[in-house]
């Protein structure tokens, strides 16, 4: 029979410091260093959660089917109306579906990892009152389900290329407008998805569906799969206030010079206030970036509010049933 | 053998039940001899705990329906934002005002179809994760009769949204119905909801098997079910993949043949049977799927109870 050791090696950090007294730096922390830490176990732990419920090949094909089925859909209607003959229009909504499921995943990613953490495994308090930086935790989890929304948009815009005869040429992209706006856009997804998961900090049982209600009222008002134009004015100007609107804008601009603009255009707000047919590639980049700072920003103090609120109401280790 | 009905000892000061006290019926009270003769149920005992199964587990889905206000809110909003989105995408293709029915008709019924896959086919995993599913299986019931209340229960709640969605959007975007056969309308409609209630309850018996997976393989058929159904146009256009649909869908077929009564002065697509056949299709598909799902809930049942499954929670 082996005895365990008194301690155990993995333990040894633990023990006293070498000189016997006691280090108040570890009640502190090491500041970035353990966000870091804190960050990335998250990220590796959200991944596994989402990716280790089955093999390879059914995990690739869950990822991918959700998008390419959103996109099939759009462009069977197009086709059954215009015959294929708009292929500038097919561009339009495969890349506006694609970049979608980018949307689907992250605002749900971070809700999700609030409501599930809290109500069906019950470790939110466990996670809460660890040393970790419980944002950088909720961020990290999030980022897992934003990678399994980026394989989905790849995917979905190769077959569109491929297979769905979307004019596209690598040749034409406007890659430092694509980093820009990307870089922009997924930090705008994430201040959204803070924003919803915050809200699902206070909410009951309900709460699963809140992410999929707000994203599917942003892709209204977005011009994700439509152009503006066809909205009424007052929703075009709520349209014109969302940074995901200038972020599928820029990403179009940047993958396809020349296409069709889903801000401008005639009978739209944006042509009749500026008197131009779309915005370019510096008034996107600059709005994005208003845009995406003010919803930052709002998300974080909604954030931490919400955080206060739920320690003060011993919302965090409650569950309803859900 | 049987043995002689004796009332049981009663403590002293206790009023003597009788058959007008509160309690006294085939569950709760019936004097014998033994616990033995007490598990032999007569057949109407087991008929009317099966019924009162049903309702008991349609309940809390018909009292929701009101008592649970957001749920209204988001289960009708959910729907209508995506059917919006659908809408504007054709009005922005300049299409015939019938298509823009064709998705309204299509929002209404994904409420159903949500409802079948959400509480329907997940709720056994639903149930196994908040530990109620032991309970249920140890409870003196058929299985089959939760199944059934939770269709009737989920069919009941998911009539109002369709309802609301339907008269919501015809109303905001100016959807002008043509009927000439309401009869066959009607029973299409039931006839659909029917087969996907059974569908549903095969996949919930499917579920009962599952861990995680059954979560993620629930989203898995949103979408792709919604673009092989035909949801937003006419499930012909798909050629093959639609006829393939058609035969083992509810919501494709349900949903063509309700296209074609219900915008009867549309041109519609060649290639898909004609409602009266299609009504013949849903009929067989809901004995299909009972059945299927009966012996389906038996067998993984059985395995399930084998390896464990049953009472493992967050897989």
């Amino acid at each position: 029979m082996t005895t365990e050791p008194a301690i155990r090696p993995d333990a040894a950090g633990l023990a006293s410091p070498e000189w016997g007294g006691f280090d108040m730096a570890r009640t502190r922390g090491r500041g970035w260093p353990d966000v870091r830490r804190s960050f990335t176990t998250a990220v590796r732990l959200g991944w596994q959660m989402e990716a280790n419920w089955t093999d390879p090949v059914l995990f690739f094909i869950y990822s991918v089917a959700k998008p390419l089925a959103s996109a099939l859909i759009l462009v069977v209607m197009l086709d059954v109306i215009s015959g294929g003959a708009k292929p500038e229009y097919r561009a339009f909504v495969v890349v506006g579906s694609a970049l979608w499921s980018f949307v689907l995943s992250g605002v749900s990613g971070l809700a999700w990892m609030i409501l599930d953490d809290r109500e069906r495994y019950r470790m939110l308090k466990y996670i809460y009152v660890s040393p970790s930086d419980f944002l950088a935790v909720v961020f990290g989890r999030g980022v897992a389900r934003i990678g399994v929304g980026a394989m989905g948009a790849a995917i979905t815009l190769a077959i569109g290329v491929v297979f769905l005869n979307v004019p596209f040429d690598v040749s034409r992209i406007d890659w430092p407008i694509l980093v820009t706006v990307m870089t922009l856009g997924v930090g705008s997804i994430l201040a959204i998805a803070l924003l919803l998961a915050a809200i699902c900090m206070q909410t009951r049982q309900e709460s699963w569906s809140y992410p999929e209600a707000a994203a599917g009222a942003l892709f209204l008002v977005s011009g994700v799969v439509f152009p503006l134009s066809v909205l009424p004015l007052p929703v075009q100007a709520l349209g014109l206030l969302t940074p995901l609107t200038w972020w599928v804008e820029g990403v179009r601009l940047a993958l396809f010079p020349g296409g069709l603009t889903a801000i401008g255009g005639p009978g739209s707000l944006f042509t009749e206030l500026t008197g131009t047919a779309g915005p370019g590639a510096a008034m996107i980049v600059l709005v994005l970036l208003a845009t995406g700072a003010m919803a930052t920003l709002g998300a974080l103090a909604v954030f931490r509010a919400s955080d206060r609120r739920a320690k003060d109401r011993g919302l965090l280790d409650q569950t309803t049933g859900s | 053998m049987s043995l002689p009905a004796r009332e049981p000892a009663r403590p002293p000061g206790a009023a003597r039940r009788t058959n007008a006290a509160p309690g006294r019926n085939a569950f709760v009270y019936r004097p014998t001899a033994s616990p033995q003769e007490a598990a032999i149920w007569t057949q109407r005992q087991v008929a009317l705990t099966n019924l009162r199964t049903v309702a008991g587990r349609a309940y809390p889905r018909v009292t929701g329906l009101l008592r649970e206000k957001s749920w209204i809110f988001f289960e009708i909003l959910l729907p209508f934002l995506s059917t919006s989105a659908f809408v504007f995408v054709y009005r922005a293709l300049e299409a015939p005002p019938q298509y823009i029915g064709f998705v309204v008709l299509g929002g209404a019924m994904t409420a159903f179809w949500l409802n079948v896959i959400w509480m329907m086919a997940q709720q056994l995993w639903w149930e196994k994760s908040q530990g109620n599913l032991e309970l249920y299986f140890a409870a003196p019931m058929n299985i089959m009769a939760v199944l059934f209340g939770m269709a009737f229960g989920g069919f009941v709640m998911s009539s109002s949204r369709a309802a609301a969605v339907l008269v919501i959007a015809t109303t905001v975007y100016g959807v002008t119905f043509a009927i000439d056969q309401w009869a066959l309308l009607i029973g299409v409609f039931l006839l659909t909801l029917a087969a996907l209630y059974g569908l549903g309850m095969v996949l919930a018996s499917l579920f009962l098997m599952w861990g995680r997976e059954a979560w993620h393989l629930t989203q898995l058929l949103v979408e792709p079910v919604y673009f092989v159904s035909g949801l937003n146009f006419p499930v012909g256009r798909l050629g093959v993949l639609g006829s393939i649909a058609i035969s083992i869908l509810p919501l494709a077929v349900g949903l063509d043949a309700m296209r074609q009564l219900a915008f009867a002065d549309a041109a519609y697509p060649i290639g898909t049977p004609s409602p009266a056949v299609e009504a013949l299709i849903l009929v067989a598909m809901t004995v299909v799927f009972l059945v299927l799902a009966r012996w389906t809930l038996v067998t993984l049942e059985r395995r399930a109870r084998q390896e464990g499954r049953l009472s493992v929670r967050w897989q």
